[in-house]
């Protein structure tokens, strides 16, 4: 099976669509005004379902879809936002107390309704859905149960749109979890070039998750801190989302461009304090400098340098192909804008892009550095198709 | 519908937010806000007289610099879809002000003066004049990257950058 990439985009596109809708309910039955940040899609593993779900609270609503689409469908809101929630519908004038008090399960319907009608339209069959159940739980407990089976075989397709307040202080994720099998069956209907094999993506998210931790361990040889990688996964996402994903605090980094089979970039971010502790860590004696300055600068790159070679080595040994890396373009501004001459970069020749995005922590509560490598869409699909079916 | 916030003042304000290769264009003081402008660059148009004002967000200088058929990605595709839709919504062209800001180059390998950053700017600049839309105000260039809102209010663009804050033009 061959997963058309323009497909995926337009599944993504249409539930960024939906997401959009399920925010306008929202903003209408609260009074509050919601904006959809980003909506993007990734192949998961249940390792990554726990590292996403894990340890929170979570009330949902769950909707199963039937006919063009099958599935389960969740709407997961954490404990805490859901009750912020609640209370903005019961302070909008107007809102019935009885809509306030199953708000949950109302605004589930809603928005999951509002998401599904656009992949029922591009689909030209109708989607059923089955009565909303409300549910309670804590960590991946929230996901149905076929939906973790599938992650520990497979992997499974998760959509996640996230939401934030305009003037509130809210922000959550609508979550997505189509049936693999159908779906993959759905973007293997007439692919067109590029197209990745399915079972290669599996490889990819291997890969990408050996780089992360390989990374993560020259963090460690440099600073002597102990590192962990927290989060490791392929997003698929529209370009112009990848800004909003890193968000607009200021951070101090580095950028490579990669060139070779794929060429891309790769962007190593820390904040602040975190680039000043990895910096401090690796002089001797500690650092002697106020705020971010010339030796914070002289760490982060030689670090940076490092940690790339660290992340793609392993690349060209599977792939069969040889990577280079630039020297490394030492930043340090608002994330958002950091990432904005890249995916201009990449936009010249593709809209959606494979973003491996990894988070490491370093010793305990030290410090966090977060890694995205964006290959070339189209060089990424070439390589992994010429990828032997056992790799 | 709209949240407000009460502004130093006291007055409400209404905010919208941009996204990157997006425009929005509003009839009231709903102050449109943009970020994660590097290359990037943001054109605020406003019709004094009609109170109408529109901000774009566009990430490549032409519709010929990629293959997308969004037209708000790109400086000229994307400026005549914001003046149309302000039109749509009661302005006029040619009694339209400008303002712009963004096209830095943050990174090393940008590509100096033709980079995507310095293409940007030439472009919007361009068409700007053609159109005789004259720029208010102009923060474009340098390495860092910026924020926007535009407040019809004043009316102005409030730039922000991490290094030296806030300023308006």
């Amino acid at each position: 099976m061959r997963l058309d990439i323009r497909e995926l985009g337009q599944f993504n596109h249409l539930a960024s669509q939906g997401a959009q809708r399920a925010a306008a309910s929202l903003s209408q039955l609260t009074g509050v005004k919601m904006n959809v940040e980003v909506t993007d899609v990734s192949l998961v593993t249940d390792s990554v379902l726990q590292e996403t779900f894990g340890g929170r609270n979570f009330v949902g609503v769950s909707v199963g879809l039937e006919g063009g689409l099958s599935g389960e469908t969740v709407l997961a809101f954490e404990r805490e936002r859901a009750e912020t929630l609640q209370k903005l519908l019961l302070n909008k004038a107007g809102a019935s107390q009885a809509l306030a008090q199953s708000s949950v399960s109302e605004l589930g319907n809603i928005m999951i309704g509002g998401f599904i009608d656009g992949w029922a339209n591009h689909l030209h069959e109708a989607i059923n859905m089955t009565p909303p159940t409300y549910l309670e739980a804590k960590g991946t407990r929230i996901l149905p149960r076929e939906t973790l089976h599938a992650a520990s075989g497979k992997g499974v397709f998760l959509f996640e749109s996230r939401l934030e307040a305009m003037n509130v202080d809210l922000d959550f994720s609508i979550y997505m979890l189509p049936e693999y099998q159908e779906f993959v069956d759905l973007l293997s209907r007439s692919p067109s070039e590029p197209a990745i094999p399915a079972n290669k993506l599996r490889a990819f998210d291997g890969l990408a998750k050996r780089g992360a931790h390989r990374a993560a361990e020259q963090i460690g040889m440099m600073t002597g801190m102990e590192t962990s990688v927290n989060i490791s996964r392929i997003r698929f996402v529209p370009l112009t989302g990848v800004p909003a994903q890193v968000g607009d605090e200021t951070m101090v980094g580095v950028v490579f461009k990669l060139t070779g089979m794929p060429s891309g970039y790769l962007v190593i971010l820390f904040d602040e304090r975190s680039a000043k502790s990895v910096a401090s860590a690796m002089m001797p004696g500690g650092m002697q400098e106020d705020g971010i300055g010339a030796m914070t600068e002289g760490a982060v790159k030689e670090l940076g340098n490092i940690m790339t070679s660290g992340f793609i080595d392993g690349w060209a040994n599977v792939l069969g192909t040889s990577i280079e890396h630039s020297p490394p373009n030492y930043v340090h501004d608002m994330g958002s804008s950091i990432m904005s001459p890249v995916v201009s970069k990449l936009g010249q020749r593709q809209d959606y892009a494979f973003v491996i995005d990894s988070a490491i922590e370093m010793g305990g509560q030290q410090g966090h550095c977060d890694i995205y490598a964006l290959p070339d869409e189209r060089e990424l699909a070439k390589t992994l198709s010429a990828l032997p079916s056992n790799a | 519908m709209t949240v407000t916030l009460t502004s130093p003042d006291g007055a409400a304000v209404d905010r919208e937010k941009v996204g990157i290769a997006d425009l929005a264009v509003v009839t009231d003081d709903t102050q449109l806000v943009t970020s994660g402008l590097g290359s990037c660059i943001g054109i605020a148009l406003y019709d004094p007289e009609a109170g109408v004002s529109g901000l774009l967000h566009a990430m490549l200088p032409t519709a010929d610099d990629g293959r997308s058929t969004a037209p708000e990605k790109y400086v000229d595709t994307g400026l005549e879809q914001l003046i149309s839709a302000m039109q749509t919504a009661g302005a006029q062209p040619q009694r339209l002000h400008s303002w712009i800001a963004g096209g830095s180059q943050m990174l090393e390998f940008s590509g100096g003066k033709n980079s995507i950053g310095a293409r940007n700017i030439r472009v919007a600049t361009q068409q700007l004049s053609a159109r005789s839309i004259p720029i208010e105000g102009a923060d474009t260039g340098g390495s860092s990257g910026r924020s926007l809102i535009f407040n019809p209010k004043i009316p102005g663009l409030i730039v922000r950058t991490a290094k030296d804050g806030k300023k308006t033009l």
